[in-house]
């Protein structure tokens, strides 16, 4: 027998992002070999206050380390928070590990996203919907506010 | 192009879906002037945005909530039946290509309006009847010009109305966009810095931004007493012939006073106490130097 089909899973929507993010924390650390270049190429690492004397193979270690287990050492944590996806290091790997998307999901680790410690602040911004809606509301005519935002 | 049929345009008539995003809707005229461009060019285009299409990007530090957002909005979009998708914002475009479309099946084609326009600049130059005449300095970032080369492509549409002359010059900012780049303030501040110097020393006229987060972050240059602040959008739009306002910039220079330029009518739509609160903070806030 069939279920109702409000509960019926839709082929359409059949894996979710979760489980991508999931197979690919797998397949990074498995690829990655800490090589340190997509830091070398980064330019954020130059706006991150006492940078100490880490190299960039241990940073990316540190990286991989919170990806593994959602620890942290060193500035690692410091490049994650700083990370505004430029992607300099997409084209600087080696090996193809998207480390754009290596850091992002770090971040998503860092900040509770993904479960365990949140080792990063969140901004907790409740408004930030009601502020668009209230934009919207002052931009737009009232027919489309309901045409184009349902 | 007064008189022709949308299927004798470059268009043809073809459904697509517009989708602004949600921190757009700051710019009413932006989004305006998208929809009448991508009109003018022959699309059926139907506009569809804001916190119920939210693509889910904003929600990195809560998955389950980024997952089930992600999940409603491609659900959403595929039932509008349309078979392309064109983003404005590429936060929303980059999060469609790199992981909407791994983890749900999209039943459209992505496209970025950038991309759109390029891909009809020909029928466009025939729609820039209105001189502009300006030298501007273009602010481009390095992030999101892997996916759609809008760093090239901007230049080239602007370069076809008539007046305008776009200065050619290196600086890219990292990041996708100003919102992201302002939480490293130090970064933001460099960025804001060089951009002054280089206007300064290429004797820009203008300002202008590619992405709609970047003008709400930069748009303070100019009401702190700066050169103008424009969304190419915005020239593309005058050029058109569109008189459409903007009505963020004229809000951030009244600062805590806009509310006598938006009027009791609309302001009670918003409600006095979420504008207080969420709305005049932003008004106010000064441009990262």
């Amino acid at each position: 027998m069939q279920p109702p089909a409000e509960t019926r899973p839709r082929h359409a929507l059949a894996h979710g992002v979760r489980d991508y993010l999931e197979r690919e924390r797998a397949r990074m650390l498995s690829a990655c070999t800490a090589c340190g270049k997509c830091f070398e190429a980064c330019p954020m690492p130059g706006y991150i206050a006492n940078r100490g004397d880490e190299t960039p193979a241990q940073v990316t270690a540190n990286v991989l380390g919170l990806l593994r287990d959602g620890q942290a050492s060193g500035i690692a944590l410091d490049w994650i928070k700083a990370c505004v996806r430029t992607g300099e290091c997409v084209r600087a790997c080696p090996e193809n590990v998207n480390p754009k998307l290596m850091m992002r999901m770090a971040k998503m680790i860092a900040t509770g996203g993904m479960g365990g410690e949140k080792l990063l602040p969140v901004k907790d911004d409740r408004d930030f919907f009601a502020r668009i809606r209230a934009f919207a509301a002052l931009q737009l005519t009232d027919e489309e506010f309901k045409a184009w935002m349902e | 192009m007064d008189g022709m049929n949308a299927h004798d345009l470059p268009g043809r008539g073809e459904r697509i879906t517009l989708w602004y995003g949600c921190n757009v809707l700051r710019h009413g005229d932006i989004v305006h002037a998208c929809l009448d461009v991508l009109r003018a060019l022959g699309y059926d285009a139907s506009p569809a945005g804001g916190p119920d299409f939210c693509c889910g990007s904003t929600k990195d530090a809560n998955l389950v909530a980024a997952d089930g957002m992600a999940q409603r909005t491609v659900d959403k979009l595929n039932r509008r039946g349309a078979a392309q998708v064109v983003s404005w914002c590429p936060s929303c475009h980059a999060q469609s290509l790199e992981l909407h479309a791994k983890g749900y099946e999209l039943q459209y084609g992505n496209r970025y309006f950038v991309e759109l326009l390029h891909e009809n600049r020909d029928a466009l130059k025939k729609l820039f009847v209105h001189p502009v005449p300006m030298r501007v300095f273009l602010h481009r970032h390095m992030g999101f010009n892997d996916k759609v080369a809008v760093n090239a492509m901007v230049p080239e549409i602007l370069s076809l109305i008539p007046g305008i002359e776009v200065i050619d010059d290196d600086l890219r900012a990292p990041g996708y966009m100003c919102a992201h780049l302002a939480t490293v303030p130090s970064a933001m501040a460099h960025m804001v810095r060089e951009t002054e110097a280089r206007m300064q020393r290429h004797d820009a006229d203008a300002l202008v931004t590619l992405f709609h987060q970047c003008q709400r972050e930069l748009c303070g240059l100019e009401t702190e007493g700066g050169k103008p602040v424009y969304n190419y959008m915005q020239l593309v739009a005058r050029a058109m012939g569109l008189a459409y306002e903007d009505e963020y910039k004229d809000w951030k220079r009244a600062g805590a006073g806009a509310t006598a330029l938006i009027g009791p009518q609309r302001l009670e739509k918003v409600g006095a106490a979420l504008f207080e609160r969420a709305i005049v903070p932003e008004l106010v806030k000064k441009t990262t130097r």
